[in-house]
């Protein structure tokens, strides 16, 4: 696992460098992101841990009111970089509803329009579309346009949803950085996502609720709605759970559940719930929306909700007259982007094995056993929210009767483990530029916040306390002059510099083996990083970076040129990092 | 046994450095799993100057299952139960609240916090809260009294 996950996570390793437009505002979140990050998984102070208290549910909703926490300052970071309005960042509006409409957690759609904050000016046209639309979609008669998912199970496979969190996590740089709030302003639109899981309540009573598979749903656009209600043959075979945004209804296996139940609509940045007429009743944390058959208003849900469908019938004896219990998760794109935490996962992945001794800032620590993850030769677990444990300490929160969900014992964030893996062409597209932006965001902000790759004084410092002994051996004795046909100072100087960039941007290159330009038979496996005289060169690498791309252009020959077997790994930077040849690009 | 790796870490933080006003010790030196703390009351409230015991026991799925808190010292206290087990209730160390990511340093700095300020909406001892609520002064006066009788050594 760890291995494929270092593989993947350095072949995303950009090598160029760019502007430094996006740059300043991702460090600016990420200023923010680093406070709230290190102040959640140690959970130590006293303040933090009085939250548990204070209600069963708390800590649930925890991750929510971080996840608003951090939209608060992003819009701040894009106000001083620039005059965008954002009307189309969800968790913006999140806050400027909660703001407007304080007293009540919900609004109704008539009343919003004239009373519109200013801020949402600019939002006008999808606000009045998603409102006519949604009076449209209400009096529409269900199932007519997009068909029922007849088999329930087939929704465990969710859709770009989950997908794109494990993109996220895996290539925590990668994936949606151009829907970064923090980036750059024309951006695409953040697709909504909604995903419901079954909840068991274990104080009120005793009684299971539903069961079901996992949903998920990406709204293709903002203006659809998600309408919920009992399952129905006639509604027909669907597309199954979609890996494409879909505002398929959502039907349950259960009598309780009325045909038209309730719908999760989308407005402004913010998921909402409205019961349309529902007979036993719709309830958000314990609260019947409206009376028998007749529609509520919207209430907003955040993650974390918690919302019931009816109400057991004859006891709940029968599987069919359980009613449905829907654990609630959105909003938690801010946990699928980039972000501080999850960047410190990727620079931990790259730093494995390399133990104590690697530049490496983050958390590396597993929650778990309280022992660093960077240890060698030990298998590592990585969950969508970029927690990292050792797996044979969370193997038993991964194993349980509630497999293939998993909640992360550290943020509780629910994972499908059995989801596709979304390798969807656009986030690739999209990917290549954000890599570009990443890789700019490390160059740039290496030194002062060392979140990035490791920059290369450090890191030779790591390897020389690591012992790496026989190179150390080869160099010297060629800088030593004892063997025959041994490098000119300048060649070997050479040599280094490119060995040091490719230090510079991946640590797997470590793995290469680096001839130097001329033949010499020492070479091979030698690190550059053991040279003496190679610090003082490190120290102005920015001169030397504008070489890079053309020092890898121009030495194909590198691999060709070694003696060594090129399948064989050639690894002094740590038993887990890899041949680094295959992702040259 | 996975759990001794953690718990002996843990412990050695809180024994090097240990958080305000709390020490840490083995009850007995082979059994990682049951620990005495030395909790002091904190100042500004009526456990000021007392020194309470606790008992803080580990379960052998550790950290899966929370540890359990009681109070081997009398206290008089909303959300301390007042019989000999001297259970504490803390919302963090419910089976479903709890999180193997939580730490026991977080759990003792909770606890001391409640003792500085108790939570009455969420006690064990319905009449204490009360009282804690109505007549906060008797309540002082109580606290301290129970204080100086089992909690200051003379």
């Amino acid at each position: 696992m760890s291995a494929s996950v270092s593989a993947s996570a350095s072949s995303n390793l950009p090598s160029d460098s760019r502007s430094s437009g996006p740059l300043r505002r991702l460090s600016q979140l990420r200023a923010y992101t680093q406070q709230h990050f290190s102040a959640q998984p140690s959970s130590s102070s006293a303040r933090v841990s009085r939250r548990h208290t204070l209600g069963s549910r708390v800590s649930w909703f925890s991750p929510a009111s971080t996840g608003t926490e951090s939209a608060h300052l992003s819009p701040v970071g894009t106000a001083n970089s620039g005059p965008c309005p954002e009307p189309e960042q969800p968790s913006t509006f999140a806050r400027y509803s909660s703001v407007f409409f304080p007293s009540s957690r919900g609004f109704d759609i008539d009343l919003r329009s004239p009373t519109r904050p200013p801020e949402s000016s600019s939002s006008t046209p999808s606000n009045d579309t998603s409102g006519s639309r949604t009076l449209g979609t209400m009096s529409r008669p269900r199932g007519s346009s997009q068909a029922l998912d007849a088999r329930l199970d087939l929704e465990g496979s969710s859709p770009s949803g989950s997908g794109s969190l494990h993109a996220g996590a895996l290539e925590s740089a990668d994936p949606v950085m151009s829907e970064n709030p923090s980036s750059s302003s024309p951006r695409p639109k953040q697709k909504a996502t909604i995903r419901f899981f079954s909840h068991q309540d274990t104080h009120q009573s005793n009684r299971p609720s539903l069961p079901f598979i996992p949903v998920s749903r990406t709204l293709p656009s903002d203006s659809c709605v998600i309408r919920v209600g009992r399952y129905s043959e006639r509604d027909g075979l669907p597309v199954a759970n979609p890996t494409e945004p879909s505002d398929a209804p959502v039907g349950f296996k259960s009598k309780v559940v009325s045909r038209k139940h309730c719908e999760f609509l989308y407005l402004n940045g913010q998921w909402h719930i409205k019961d349309v007429g529902s007979s036993s009743g719709t309830f958000l944390n314990h609260m019947r929306l409206s009376q028998p058959n007749m529609p509520s208003r919207l209430y907003s849900v955040k993650d974390g909700d918690i919302v019931q469908l009816g109400i057991d019938f004859r006891g709940g004896e029968e599987m069919i007259f359980r009613c449905v219990r829907i654990r609630i998760e959105c909003n938690r794109s801010w946990q699928q982007q980039p972000n501080e935490f999850n960047k410190n996962t990727e620079s931990l992945i790259k730093n494995l094995g390399k133990g104590e001794t690697a530049d490496y800032s983050g958390c590396r620590e597993c929650s778990i056993c309280l022992g660093s993850v960077l240890r060698p030769y030990q298998c590592l677990f990585m969950a969508a929210c970029a927690h990292v444990w050792h797996y044979k300490c969370v193997s038993r929160l991964i194993h349980t009767p509630d497999y293939p969900m998993f909640q992360c014992p550290n943020c509780r964030a629910y994972t499908d483990l059995s989801a596709e893996v979304d390798d969807t062409n656009d986030i690739e597209e999209e990917g290549d530029e954000a890599k570009e932006a990443a890789s700019e965001d490390k160059r740039g902000s290496s030194d002062a916040s060392r979140s990035g790759t490791p920059s290369p004084q450090p890191e030779a410092e790591a390897e020389a306390e690591a012992g790496a002994e026989p190179v150390r051996d080869a160099v010297q004795n060629s800088f030593d002059e004892h063997r025959p046909g041994s490098l000119p100072v300048e060649a070997g100087l050479a040599a280094n510099i490119e060995n040091m960039q490719l230090h510079d941007t991946d640590a797997s290159d470590n793995a290469v083996p680096a001839p130097a330009p001329t033949s010499n038979p020492t070479a091979t496996p030698s690190n550059g990083s053991e040279v003496p005289g190679w610090q003082s060169l490190s120290q102005s690498p920015s001169t030397l970076q504008t070489r890079q791309p053309h020092l890898r252009a121009d030495t194909p020959v590198r691999s060709e040129s070694s003696d060594d077997n090129p399948l064989t790994p050639l690894n002094d930077s740590g038993p887990l990092a890899l041949d680094g040849r295959a992702i040259i690009p | 046994m996975g759990s001794q790796k953690r718990i002996a870490k843990e412990l050695a933080e809180l024994v090097e450095s240990p958080p305000q006003g709390i020490v840490v010790r083995l009850a007995d030196e082979s059994n990682l799993y049951a620990w005495n703390v030395y909790m002091d009351g904190p100042a500004d409230s009526p456990y000021y100057q007392g020194k309470f015991l606790l008992n803080l026991s580990l379960p052998i799925e550790y950290p899966f299952k929370p540890p359990t808190v009681n109070f081997k010292t009398k206290i008089y206290h909303p959300n301390v139960t007042n019989d000999d087990k001297g259970s504490m209730c803390l919302g963090m160390l419910r089976a479903d609240e709890w999180k193997p990511s939580s730490r026991i340093h977080a759990v003792l700095e909770f606890a001391r916090q409640l003792l500085a300020e108790p939570m009455p909406d969420d006690a064990i001892e319905g009449r204490i809260a009360e009282q804690y609520k109505n007549d906060r002064k008797r309540y002082d006066e109580v606290a301290k009294e129970w204080t100086r009788k089992y909690a200051i050594e003379s």
